[in-house]
């Protein structure tokens, strides 16, 4: 299969899709931001006292993680033009994946939030801390022990569901290797190139996590490991 | 006649349509989960048998098909394959695909099962005469059934919303139903939101029968 006309394929082919792994990285940086940032609101959301604020947002958790990324992204892709909003395919996967991780960020967070002791919330209310000063000084930041390590984990997973961003034509490393399988008909040889890839990209990460994961619980009895998030 | 009456007009059409569509979903979740299942069961006990090379092969597995993208895979499997020559229908290539994806996350699942059992367990197994091979079978397996139950059944709720992805190589299932009504009808939001449904109608259940079985597992063992 390692022909020298291989090679000389190898090499016409990797400038591009390497210019197109530029755009599925920046699509998982974009997307994890959005998702942290709206998967704090929704778990912060959850244990408010208005008990609307916590129907909506358990309903939303509920909803996107019980349907496919896949029907979310043409929801909003293909469905939200008849509202007159027509997004460009890239910015349609980064909200869609921003709204579909948030909400399971917000379970990270929720576990993380749940973890430390309820006397911690007591004690800060009362040398006379607001529930929500609490949360910020005291709570949070020991939480971050839990959710680091899942959270850490979102990003390999987001950075691999880049890929369903091809279906609606988003630029990313998946468009690219379909454009240039069906330009040079070698679909076996693109498929696992761009396979290698994602491994390139997502090994060292997986590595990192461990790390994190070893690092975070040392010092701490070991709590039940969860087995990574899909 | 706006979209909305006109979706309620073919309603049934619609519906029928894709209840087609939702069958094979559970076709290709219930074939790929069955293989996922078998794999990671033969891979975990690969990473805990004493051979240097089942152990290294199955790490390599394991961490391949865990780092790259399941659609990347089925495309593999499908447009690959079929290029030099084996070439599988929709259904069976969308099975296979799910199944060598879902076996790399089941091996750790298993894994991590058998090495929450105490050591004691297979010494003593070993003690009283049984072969390793019995004692996983008959002392060990059984009592992870309690750690792995819950993990697999979150699996099986992912591994269902992610054969929406074999739409992609045009197996007939839910999602690729959807994509045909919506081509023909360009009622997108209204059967975009009709397939969330059916997926919520599937997916609602098995969470709640996860919740269930961790609970029944959990009974008389300290967290």
């Amino acid at each position: 299969m390692i022909s020298p006309r291989m090679l000389a394929l190898i090499g016409e082919w990797m400038p591009q899709l390497i210019e197109a792994a530029g755009y599925t990285l920046k699509m998982t940086v974009l997307a994890y931001m959005l998702g942290a940032v709206i998967g704090l609101a929704l778990a912060l959301g959850g244990m408010a006292r208005q008990r609307w604020i916590v129907i909506c947002c358990r309903g939303y958790i509920e909803f996107v993680r019980g349907t496919p990324t896949l029907t979310q992204l043409f929801l909003v892709y293909f469905g939200l033009t008849s509202f007159g909003i027509a997004l460009p395919s890239f910015e349609a996967a980064v909200v869609t994946l921003g709204l579909h991780y948030a909400a399971y960020m917000a379970e990270i967070y929720r576990s993380g939030i749940s973890s430390v002791h309820g006397g911690q919330q007591e004690a800060a209310q009362a040398i006379g801390m607001t529930r929500g000063e609490a949360m910020r000084y005291i709570i949070l930041p020991q939480s971050l022990r839990v959710i680091l390590p899942p959270m850490a984990n979102s990003a390999i997973s987001l950075l691999k569901d880049t890929s369903v961003a091809s279906l609606i034509s988003a630029p990313e490393i998946m468009l690219r290797a379909n454009d240039l399988a069906s330009q040079y008909y070698m679909p076996m040889q693109l498929y696992l190139i761009t396979g290698a890839m994602y491994f390139v990209l997502a090994y060292p990460l997986s590595l990192g996590v461990r790390y994190l994961e070893w690092l975070t619980s040392r010092g701490h009895r070991s709590t039940i490991a969860g087995p990574a998030a899909g | 006649m706006t979209d909305w009456a006109r979706t309620y007009e073919n309603l049934p059409y619609f519906l029928d349509a894709l209840l087609t569509g939702a069958v094979m979903t559970a076709i290709v979740t219930a074939g790929g989960f069955i293989v996922s299942v078998l794999l990671g069961l033969v891979l975990a006990g690969c990473k805990t048998s004493r051979s240097r090379l089942l152990r290294t092969f199955a790490y390599i597995y394991v961490e391949i098909f865990r780092a790259v993208p399941v659609l990347t895979q089925l495309f593999v499997i499908y447009f690959g394959l079929g290029s030099i020559g084996i070439k599988l229908d929709p259904i069976p290539a969308a099975i296979i695909g799910f199944g060598l994806n879902g076996g790399a996350y089941l091996t750790e699942v298993f894994r991590a099962g058998i090495a929450a059992i105490d050591r004691g367990q297979s010494e003593a197994a070993i003690a009283i005469g049984m072969t390793r091979g019995m004692a996983l079978r008959t002392i060990i397996l059984p009592q992870t059934v309690r750690v792995v139950l819950p993990p697999i059944a979150n699996f099986a709720i992912g591994l269902l919303k992610d054969t929406s992805l074999a739409s992609a190589v045009a197996a007939p299932e839910l999602s690729f139903q959807a994509h045909m009504l919506a081509d023909r009808t360009f009622l997108t939001t209204q059967i975009y939101l009709l397939v969330a449904l059916f997926y919520l109608a599937m997916s609602v259940p098995l969470s709640w029968l996860s919740r269930r079985l961790e609970r029944r597992a959990s009974r008389g063992v300290r967290a």
